[in-house]
């Protein structure tokens, strides 16, 4: 089953023409890389089926759920009841965190179970706690974000993001905002995930890693897939010379 | 000294009256500023304009004159006798007061709201919005909380400005504490009623900052 399925994809900021017919399918269980030169329009990707941007054409649907569907030439998006569904089913992971400031970090996990999902509070906080045990942040369940190092935020924000039990997790430059030294803990989080058959997105510059994790890596440059395979190909051995060109910079 | 103890007691009968028109504009106007500011930032903008407009214009005259108008406006515009108006118990000249305090602070309180709200990261609302949160939850859970620690200093400074434009109320014959000490300070052809008063205030606003930085240390525990 497909989790993620977008079909030729348009997306423009003004004149600025960002993704030129992109589709993207991520089956269940699929780990999928996505790598290229900053302006190529990963994020944007990433943002378009995440909600946060809507698309000028092109279909979406996660675990078959339409969020974007073209019906006779028009774009059709999802509602507001539909949309609070297919946000369930996914989670985000930020490169900034962004993770709430005036919340401890247990509650940064349980307040959108509690008044979105209407989780029982206890539940939630069972939930948290399963959550943080396997991030290895039990004993700051009761700091606040500001007291954590970069790398114990991000775990937190996978933690939030893991809350809601969702289908696929996104990520969107998950170590790109942390020190060199940092990067190992939330690629070593990620890489669990990969192995508990997590589907995952992942928005990288970490090139090892994207061989290492994902099943298949895909590389973008100027808002287009210029060439996409098995990870450990594509890194080793790209066929594209735009490829080639990209990856001889690491 | 008998005398002392007198304007002190007959002072503090007219401090009632600043306190009640110092609590009652601060409970209506700060909510009547996030109100307007977020009209404000509406992406109407015949919402938006009109907003800027009554912003402008509360900004831009004393005061003192628009507690006039709100006070003689209901006689000149509509013929209404002021001598003996009531609303409910209350005296007309006390509910003028209070909504002309009220507007004009609104407008004050609107635009140190407008500053927090737009200061606060995307981030913070695409996380929301990613969770799942409604756009009112995003606001009151997650926005609003961290708005109010981030405009505390600049309301601090209108909260206490408040106690001190109290006097101005005596344009509409209000008998708070200043009208109290300026008959008192002609009757007894002294300066000292003036004196005690200008304690009084000062002893207001002394409760108020202890009170707000209690307030702002309590909100420390985050960045």
């Amino acid at each position: 089953m497909n989790v993620l399925e977008m079909q030729n994809i348009r997306k423009s900021f003004g004149d600025v023409s960002v993704l030129r017919d992109i589709s993207l399918t991520v089956k269940k269980g699929e780990v999928v890389a996505i790598i290229g030169p900053s302006g190529s329009g990963k994020s944007t990707l990433l943002r378009c089926a995440t909600t946060l941007e809507k698309i000028d054409g092109g279909t979406i649907a996660i675990c078959g759920r339409a969020l974007a569907s073209n019906v006779n030439g028009k774009e059709i998006f999802a509602g507001k009841k539909d949309l609070v569904e297919i946000r369930s089913m996914f989670g985000l992971v930020f490169q900034n965190f962004h993770l709430f400031p005036h919340f401890s970090v247990r509650r940064n996990i349980t307040e959108s179970l509690i008044h979105v999902r209407k989780v029982p509070k206890a539940e939630a906080n069972a939930v948290a706690d399963r959550l943080l045990a396997k991030m290895g942040l039990s004993e700051k369940a009761d700091a606040y974000p500001c007291q954590l190092s970069g790398g114990q935020q991000q775990r937190v924000s996978i933690a939030r993001a893991l809350a809601i039990n969702p289908e696929i997790l996104f990520f969107d430059e998950p170590t790109s905002a942390l020190d060199p030294e940092l990067t190992g803990e939330i690629l070593k989080v990620i890489r669990e995930l990969a192995e508990e058959k997590m589907t995952m997105v992942i928005v990288t510059h970490e090139m090892n890693f994207a061989r290492e994790v994902a099943d298949r890596v895909i590389f973008m440059a100027d808002g287009v897939i210029i060439e996409e395979g098995p990870a450990f190909d594509l890194i080793n051995n790209p066929r594209e010379e735009r490829t080639r060109a990209f990856l001889a910079g690491y | 000294m008998a005398n002392l103890q007198s304007t002190i007691l007959q002072l503090l009968t007219g401090m009632k009256f600043t306190i009640l028109i110092f609590c009652l504009t601060l409970l209506f106007s700060l909510p009547l500023g996030l109100l307007v500011a977020k009209g404000r930032m509406s992406g109407n903008r015949i919402v938006s304009g009109i907003i800027r407009v009554y912003i402008s214009i509360m900004r831009g005259t004393p005061l003192m004159l628009q507690l006039l108008i709100v006070y003689f406006g209901p006689w000149y515009i509509f013929k209404i006798p002021l001598r003996d108006l009531t609303i409910g118990d209350l005296d007309y000249r006390f509910v003028a007061t209070i909504i002309g305090f009220t507007i004009n602070y609104a407008a004050y309180f609107a635009e140190i709201f407008r500053g927090g709200i737009q200061s606060m990261p995307l981030g913070q609302y695409e996380a929301a919005q990613v969770l799942g949160f409604s756009k009112s939850q995003t606001f009151f859970r997650i926005i609003l909380p961290q708005v109010i620690k981030r405009v505390l200093p600049p309301v601090t400074n209108e909260v206490i400005t408040l106690v001190k434009d109290t006097s101005l109320a005596q344009v509409l014959a209000v008998s708070e504490m200043f009208i109290a000490a300026k008959s008192l300070a002609s009757a007894q052809v002294s300066v000292v009623p003036f004196v005690v008063a200008g304690v009084f205030y000062y002893i207001m606003n002394g409760i108020i900052e202890i009170g707000m930085n209690k307030l702002e240390l309590k909100l420390r525990y985050y960045s």
